[in-house]
């Protein structure tokens, strides 16, 4: 009876999916917790320490956390995200260099600001643009969703956006584009970083910075203002300011740019050092990487066994005519899963689908990647199983065997051989496509390269040695799948 | 039809579109006999048999088995498929499995047996083929003729009451022939009911009991060998190149 099989292999399915919720969504809530979001590439307000996110907006929601006997949570993602997570509950506060805007208003609440800030342009030593009035029809880097970004575009013209400063200037750097717009803080620390840089004198604009709360959280916009305001009086706040900045408003401790030419292989070794070896910062690539397996792998199950059920339904209904409104599902699921790209589909799940619950970010992705690789593993095995000639269904129906029966031990075993190189590259394309989980501020391989990135200004290793992990890691994968390929292969022909 | 008849198909109708490929045709076995299905290609002859183990499903018409209508349910159809034995022209070997799994799978699957009674009887099978060391071989590693004498056997493993032949020695080169053929002689000898579509001729005159010429989807004559050599029907004499 094909029917309860299916059903079978559908409890299994539900059982595996189960498995994953409850191992991913224990968290046990000892204390209250304060999740705090923040895109951490935004020194002196928020960056990577190590392996700690700190920053005077850090230390400021560390306090206020402190004082009210909450836990604080640091989550870090793309500027762009954070006021959405605010907004749909996955994140309590976002302290993240926020300009106050009416826009925003209108979306969140913002607590009392707590810094007069100003845009401020970036440019190349001797550079043609010596103010404001000469970025029109300059190519014009900012930060993706930052109030430069909002500037920019309605005052000024549509700029390049970055996701973060640091790639911004990177670009500056390197000649792509012709000035940055970003807040005077951080561009302090980039100027200070980076040899041939000037900050012009005269602003873009100026504006407050504050933090963002959901407007159905008024009690918690309440405690946040009451505690900053005894912050302020008890001089906590000049104190975390002066950790980072000196009285000038200058950042402190930012490494000199080295001075003296230095040969190249002494470069390389230098860049090396700063990249991997200083603050252990290889351990965002290592992490990184377990975090890209992790997903992939269970994906990739979570794929396989989607595919499998959806192309099993779908040949079923093809060849015998029944399952007509699982057909119908399946076919839904397919239109919808390849219409859309992945990152949209990520976000959607991560946003929208687990908007109310508190689940892991790793499960949001492992089920994002597994419906979406699904789709088109399912195509994948169901073009195996037509592939397989109508006469081996025949003789097994002729035995006397049912549909299933014939399906799983004659048919199923001949199509998987038939797709395994299609399968391996769908699984190649899905390693790959991880990538995009910094989105949700998971920290994968990319991401791991990215923060890396954030603390050394430096592009070129950190993204070197990601892509040759990626490089290492397909080309093991596609060596196993060979040696499976050719161990199926043994047995016939 | 007398009280032996094993499977009969009676006024037989199947209709692809507008095409109607068989029509109104009648066919019977009795047990022990030796039927063979023969006519010009395009008579509807395979049609006819894939019809008998609903392969293809009838347009109209009955499928008879020990004078009993078929039960055309999902279950029905697998218990009836399981008595009534077919072979392909192009063997239809299982290619993911080994010989000895080819003809075990279904007699075990169908709970008809225990793997290790399947086995035994499969090796035995095999054994009277003298196939036996090629057990644990591959589909692909057997010639046509060897596959063609396995797939029978693997119909043979399942006991069934009747066994279809659909154009058997059809694929395979000439030498081989000769192989499929003994094999077929040993089963109607041992009262083996059998139904064969076919185009030898020769063959069909040797080994039959009786004789279906079909043509354009109707019975033309339906007759022991004697009589068919005998007619004077100018269309038989040509098939079987009768001077």
């Amino acid at each position: 009876m094909p029917g309860i099989v299916y059903k079978k292999w559908l409890a299994v399915m539900l059982a595996f999916m189960a498995l994953f919720f409850t191992a991913c969504g224990e968290k046990e809530a000892e204390r209250s917790k304060l999740i705090m979001v923040t895109n951490a590439t935004f020194p002196p307000y928020e960056f990577y320490q190590g392996s700690s996110i700190v920053g005077i907006d850090a230390d400021m929601v560390r306090e206020i956390a402190k004082r009210n006997d909450l836990e604080l949570v640091i989550e870090d993602m793309a500027f762009d995200s954070v006021i959405a997570a605010v907004q749909t509950g996955k994140a309590d506060v976002a302290a993240s260099g926020i300009t106050v805007t009416e826009d925003r208003k209108k979306q969140i609440d913002f607590t009392t600001s707590y810094v007069k800030a100003d845009q401020v342009i970036i440019v190349r030593e001797g550079s043609s643009i010596v103010g404001p009035a000469d970025l029109k029809g300059k190519r014009v880097g900012v930060q993706h969703g930052t109030t430069g970004d909002m500037y920019m575009t309605e005052n000024i013209q549509e700029p390049e956006r970055f996701q973060d400063g640091a790639l911004a200037v990177a670009s500056l750097v390197t000649g792509k584009i012709d000035a940055v717009v970003l807040d005077s803080a951080p561009s302090e620390e980039h100027v200070a970083r980076n040899k041939g840089l000037v900050i012009l004198p005269e602003s873009l604009v100026s504006e407050e910075y504050a933090m963002a709360i959901s407007k159905s959280r008024p009690e918690l916009l309440a405690m946040f203002n009451k505690t900053m305001a005894e912050m302020k009086a008890d001089g906590t706040m000049s104190a975390i300011w002066a950790r980072y900045l000196d009285a000038d408003g200058k950042p402190l401790a930012v490494p000199a740019v080295p001075e003296e030419e230095k040969g190249l292989w002494k470069r390389m070794q230098d860049s090396f050092q700063t990249n991997f070896v200083k603050d252990n910062r290889w351990k965002y690539l290592v992490n990184g990487f377990l975090v890209t397996i992790e997903i992939s792998a269970c994906a990739v199950l979570m794929g396989l066994c989607i595919g499998f059920l959806v192309a099993v339904v779908r040949s079923a209904h093809d060849q015998t005519g029944r399952y007509k409104v699982l057909n119908f599902l399946c076919h839904i699921y397919l239109t919808v899963v390849r219409g859309t790209p992945v990152v949209v589909q990520l976000l959607i799940i991560y946003f929208v689908i687990f908007g109310s619950v508190d689940v892991s970010k790793v499960l949001v992705a492992i089920v994002a990647f597994g419906v979406n690789s699904g789709a088109y593993v399912a195509e994948i095995i169901r073009s195996g199983i037509m592939a397989v000639d109508s006469g081996q269904m025949e003789a097994g129906r002729s035995l006397g065997l049912s549909y299933g029966t014939t399906m799983r031990s004659v048919i199923l075993p001949q199509a998987f051989k038939n797709v395994l190189p299609a399968l391996g590259n769908e699984f190649i394309v899905l390693l790959k496509e991880t990538s995009v989980c910094g989105y949700i501020a998971l920290q994968d391989l990319t991401k791991g390269g990215d923060i890396i990135r954030s603390q050394t200004y430096d592009a070129f290793l950190p993204l070197i040695a990601v892509a040759l992990t990626y490089l290492v890691v397909v080309v093991c994968l596609s060596q196993l799948l060979k040696k499976l390929e050719n161990y199926l292969k043994k047995n016939e022909r | 039809m007398n009280a032996d008849t094993i499977l009969e198909v009676r006024g037989l109708v199947k209709q692809f579109g507008d095409h109607r490929v068989i029509d109104g045709v009648s066919v019977g076995v009795t047990r022990g006999e030796v039927v063979f299905l023969l006519g010009p290609s395009g008579a509807g002859k395979s049609t006819v048999m894939r019809c008998m183990n609903f392969l293809e499903t009838p347009t109209g018409g009955e499928v008879l088995f020990h004078g009993q209508p078929v039960d055309r349910s999902e279950n029905g159809l697998n218990h009836y498929r399981a008595k009534v034995g077919m072979v392909f022209q192009h063997f239809n070997l299982f290619a993911n499995l080994t010989i000895l799994d080819n003809i075990t799978l279904a007699p075990v699957k169908s709970g008809l047996m225990t793997r290790t009674e399947a086995e035994t009887q499969a090796l035995h099978l095999l054994h009277r083929i003298g196939l036996h060391d090629k057990a644990r071989a591959y589909p692909s590693q057997l010639s046509g003729g060897q596959k063609q004498r396995v797939a029978i056997v693997r119909a043979l493993a399942m006991n069934p009451e009747v066994l279809l032949f659909d154009e058997p020695t059809s694929a395979l080169d000439p030498e081989m022939v000769g192989e499929v053929e003994n094999l077929m002689r040993e089963l109607a000898k041992d009262g083996m009911t059998m139904l064969v579509v076919s185009h030898d001729t020769d063959f069909a005159m040797e080994l039959a009991d009786r004789i279906v010429f079909l043509a354009d989807g109707k019975v033309v004559v339906d007759a022991p060998p004697s009589v068919i050599s005998a007619s004077d029907n100018s269309r038989i004499r040509d098939f079987f190149s009768l001077r």
